[in-house]
């Protein structure tokens, strides 16, 4: 039973539909929620989700991390692969980067106009 | 007044679509074909040679792809420098969120050191273990979040003290890249010894980049963990 689960694709298959649902909340959070804090939290949850699907595709039964480590002793093709990881480190940087700004923005807003709800925004002159 | 609810035809057929696009979306994703290209496997066949770093995703991130972590370090400075100008700093500062607990402050006076020499640890590892300049740095960051938390406002910390580590830290990156070119290889090559495998000097240029991207990461967090615990209350303006 276990060994049928433990398959490549069937845990490609898993990781798809978690971050799938993943995804899901934060895309809810973003369409629903009329709190402008919450909104730039819910598009930090979808950001998670691309992490997650992005490193979960590139992993392979079998295969190790692409560190030499005790039981390891040099690179070859029992390594996963070093680039999408090196590359969703660089993104979890600029994530938090751009998530720090955005929620500054944020800040601002509400103590130049007293207000969050994006439903009362009015700046353009579309008073509702 | 019935108790049925009455749901418009609009609303079921928006439901509907929301559905279907979402299974189709689903679909895409669970039979994407994971085209293997070589490039990671070339990058771990010539990481001996060319690196030996035991961690491969450090070598991608400070010498395969070393620009884009120059890239992405700056991006992290333009952002913490937006912040800078975006938040009002003024005397009216003072900490929005803390516990005035004597456990946590003394606790915190024991703990800080450790935090730090941790974060300091996973720093200069980062070619030998998982980890490296930005989990360490952020390692570091999160002890002096523990110190905001604890102390308030009579925690002081040194600005000077920040931006010097901030501005030397990454010159010291371009420098660095810099030397390697006059050396005689390219932008953030290799000019120092490789050394063996698995030993804490080795690896040439990789730690020395990592040390620095470490303690530059280290105090852009710290900063922005203060603007944002120190910021003047928004509610109260």
């Amino acid at each position: 039973m276990l060994e049928t689960l433990n398959q490549t694709t069937f845990l490609h298959t898993v990781v798809a539909i978690g971050s799938f649902t993943i995804f899901t909340i934060g895309l809810v959070g973003v369409l629903s929620k009329k709190n402008l804090f919450k909104i730039f939290l819910s598009l930090s949850i979808v950001e998670s989700s691309l992490f997650l699907f992005f490193i979960g595709s590139h992993f392979e039964v079998g295969k190790a991390a692409p560190i030499v480590a005790d039981g390891i002793k040099l690179f070859d093709g029992h390594m996963v692969d070093p680039v999408p990881q090196a590359m969703i480190l660089t993104t979890i940087v600029i994530g938090v980067a751009v998530l720090a700004l955005s929620l500054t923005f944020v800040v601002n807003y509400y103590r130049l106009s007293g207000n969050i709800d994006i439903d009362k925004m009015d700046e353009l002159g579309e008073v509702q | 007044m019935s108790l049925k609810k009455t749901v418009g035809l609009k609303t079921i057929l928006t439901a509907l679509l929301i559905s279907f696009m979402s299974m189709l979306l689903l679909g895409v994703i669970m039979n994407a074909a994971y085209t293997h290209t070589s490039l990671g496997y070339d990058l771990l066949k010539i990481n001996t040679i060319s690196t030996q770093s035991a961690n491969a995703v450090t070598s991608v991130v400070t010498y395969f792809r070393g620009l884009d972590t120059l890239g992405e370090v700056t991006i992290l400075f333009l952002s913490i420098f937006g912040i800078g100008i975006g938040i009002e700093r003024s005397d009216r500062m003072k900490t929005i969120l803390g516990y005035d607990s004597t456990l946590l402050k003394i606790g915190t006076k024991v703990l800080f050191p450790l935090i730090v020499l941790f974060g300091l640890y996973i720093i200069a590892h980062g070619h030998l273990s998982p980890g490296g300049g930005f989990q360490g740095g952020v390692i570091i960051a999160s002890g002096f979040l523990l110190m905001f938390l604890a102390y308030g406002d009579s925690y002081d910390l040194d600005h000077k003290v920040l931006s010097l580590f901030e501005a030397l830290s990454g010159a010291g990156f371009i420098l660095v890249g810099i030397l390697a070119a006059l050396a005689g290889g390219a932008f953030l090559g290799n000019m120092l010894p490789l050394g063996v495998l698995g030993k804490l000097f080795s690896s040439g240029i990789l730690p020395i980049i990592y040390i620095f991207v470490g303690l530059k990461v280290a105090a852009e967090i710290t900063v922005l963990v203060e603007y944002f615990i120190r910021t003047q209350d928004a509610r109260d303006a």
